[in-house]
């Protein structure tokens, strides 16, 4: 059975949720959900989830309308962003962040703000959310990117939005924060540092694709000393995501760019309003 | 004293070049209908507050209401860029103002507490700390640790649309709140756009969901769908369709003028008789119903 793209990069970030503490959705990232929503239903049932508004939710169907609504449907407790958001994001609670920025480079620093010089941008970007503070307190912090190329894995940021400040255990500790791994997962390979002074090491690269490929593709230093071939996802996991948690396949637009991306996202909204039309007929003919 | 108002009573709450927060975050709940009053009535020179903004603060710079943007993040998700903002920002026409969202929450809550600044342990290493004069590094006076100062942020006025309020302005969200409330006490003057105006009565008896007591607020607006095309849960999706065709709509487009002009000739009511047919409203009410957790969906 092939596997795309997308369902690989569900199945590694769903790996990098663990057991315990607090995941809280971002901004709309179909793909980071659908990671959640996957290690909700398997290996990581006592995560608590966050999704808009909706404290503790289980997991709901990726619908491209609907998931928002089915939150609210499922949860304990409720937030505002101010009481809830601060005391997750700052105080320790948070465990996982996924981030797909447009640049990152080697030392960790990501940006999400312009392209071009600071002084005259030639680029606004949409701007990081909460991603600043976040990649700075939480326990592992993952970025994703859908387009591994020299363009986004740069030599050096345009714009330091954020970074993950101390990376090393003992550096996190002395400054009072939580040790992790900072990870990357993009449409190629796996990276992963764990060190200030050492560059991003290469676990893994996705199959088909050789080491060269992706050194070729990155614009910083890869320690490729122990790379290996990305292993396929569990079956069960891959089974899950596309009958149960992401028929649609919303996920791809985590991936896809431009043109490509509003003619995917396109089918999807013509198909979910044409099924909703559909169930007004029935509940009208019952 | 009822603070029930018409849509036109924004015309005189909100003054050209008045610091205006938005509430709602993401696609989800923000205060359309507002939004669209501020343009038709030719608002100039806003200074908007957004957290998570989208087609909001899009719609607004695209209707030349703004002089600049405070957010930590405006984009329309999976339909792409605020070209529109982008297209200001890029121009110099309108000033980017990118504070980290974290940081935006703290210095509304620092507003609404009558306290001039907060300290938090923030995003050291990111440049938009030393690039913002709203920011500053100080050092913890009993710890001696880190931190980011942040000068409290104090809106003129919120727009924030809500589920159920009463004529006294509490105000009920029964889905997504994002940092209305924050925003609420933050600000000067508070204006509700709710679904719905319900009695007293049917706020004391479902107090619990109260996120926004009445002291705060200064007028109420009953505007149904008044968050379109965004969503407002539990009682109606995103109109996507509607968001999509605005996103086609390109800077410089002569088709835009058009659309802020046909925007600025009718009203409210005439807005939703053209955009929202019985048919599109039930759809997008059914899209919010078929919403399901894993365990019922089919």
């Amino acid at each position: 059975m092939k596997v795309e793209t997308h369902e690989l990069m569900v199945c590694l970030i769903a790996n990098e949720v663990r057991n315990h503490g607090v995941v809280v959705f971002g901004s709309y990232t179909p793909l980071a959900y659908s990671s959640y929503m996957l290690a909700k239903l398997t290996h990581a049932k006592d995560v608590t989830l966050i999704g808009y508004n909706a404290i503790d939710m289980s997991a709901v169907e990726m619908s491209y309308f609907g998931h928002e609504a089915a939150a609210y449907k499922c949860s304990t407790a409720r937030m505002d962003a101010l009481n809830e958001v601060n005391s997750i994001h700052l105080s320790h609670r948070g465990t996982v962040e996924c981030i797909s920025p447009a640049q990152i480079d080697g030392s960790g620093a990501f940006n999400t703000s312009i392209i071009g010089d600071p002084a005259q941008p030639k680029v606004y970007l949409p701007g990081q959310a909460g991603a600043s503070d976040v990649a700075q307190h939480y326990e592992r912090m993952v970025f994703y990117i859908g387009n591994h190329s020299t363009r986004t894995l740069v030599p050096k940021v345009d714009f330091v939005s954020g970074n993950r400040w101390k990376i090393s255990a003992t550096e996190r500790r002395k400054h009072g924060l939580v040790p992790g791994p900072y990870k990357v997962v993009t449409n190629m390979a796996v990276m992963d540092k764990d060190d200030e002074d050492r560059p991003f090491r290469l676990v893994s690269v996705h199959p088909g694709l050789s080491v060269e490929d992706v050194v070729s593709q990155t614009g910083f230093e890869l320690d490729t000393t122990d790379t290996i071939v990305t292993p396929d996802p569990d079956t069960v996991h891959l089974d899950l995501l596309r009958t149960r948690i992401d028929p649609r396949g919303t996920a791809k637009l985590g991936i896809l760019g431009g043109q490509e991306r509003r003619d995917y996202l396109r089918q999807i909204i013509e198909y979910e309003w044409q099924r909703a039309k559909d169930h007004l007929k029935l509940s009208a003919a019952a | 004293m009822s603070k029930l108002a018409p849509l036109s009573a924004i015309d005189d709450l909100v003054r050209d070049g008045d610091m205006v927060a938005l509430g709602g975050g993401w696609l989800a709940n923000h205060p359309m209908a507002a939004v669209r009053q501020l343009i038709r009535s030719g608002k100039k020179d806003l200074r908007l507050v957004s957290n998570i903004g989208s087609i909001d603060v899009d719609l607004l710079v695209a209707g030349d209401c703004v002089a600049e943007v405070h957010y930590s993040m405006v984009s329309l998700e999976a339909f792409g860029f605020a070209n529109h903002m982008r297209a200001g920002f890029e121009s110099g026409r309108v000033k980017a103002k990118e504070i980290p969202g974290l940081a935006m929450l703290i210095g509304l809550d620092a507003a609404g507490r009558g306290i001039p600044s907060i300290s938090y342990v923030g995003p050291f290493g990111s440049d938009l700390i030393d690039c913002n004069p709203d920011l500053k590094r100080v050092k913890c006076p009993f710890s001696d640790r880190d931190m980011i100062a942040v000068r409290a942020i104090k809106p003129d006025v919120a727009l924030l649309h809500v589920t159920r309020c009463d004529s006294d302005g509490n105000a009920q969200w029964h889905g997504t709140v994002a940092p209305d409330v924050v925003m609420g006490k933050a600000a000067k003057r508070v204006i509700i756009t709710c679904e719905e105006v319900v009695s007293r009565g049917e706020i004391v008896k479902t107090a619990a969901a109260t996120g926004l007591p009445g002291y705060y607020v200064e007028a109420v607006i009953e505007v149904p769908f008044g968050a379109h095309p965004c969503s407002h849960v539990p009682r109606y999706a995103m109109d996507a369709f509607n968001i999509w065709d605005y996103s086609e709509l390109k800077p410089g487009d002569p088709k835009l003028a058009d659309f802020i002009a046909r925007l600025r000739g009718e009203s409210e009511v005439e807005y939703r008789a053209r955009v929202l047919d019985r048919e599109t409203a039930q759809i997008l009410r059914t899209l919010a119903d078929l919403g399901r957790p894993l365990a019922e969906a089919a």
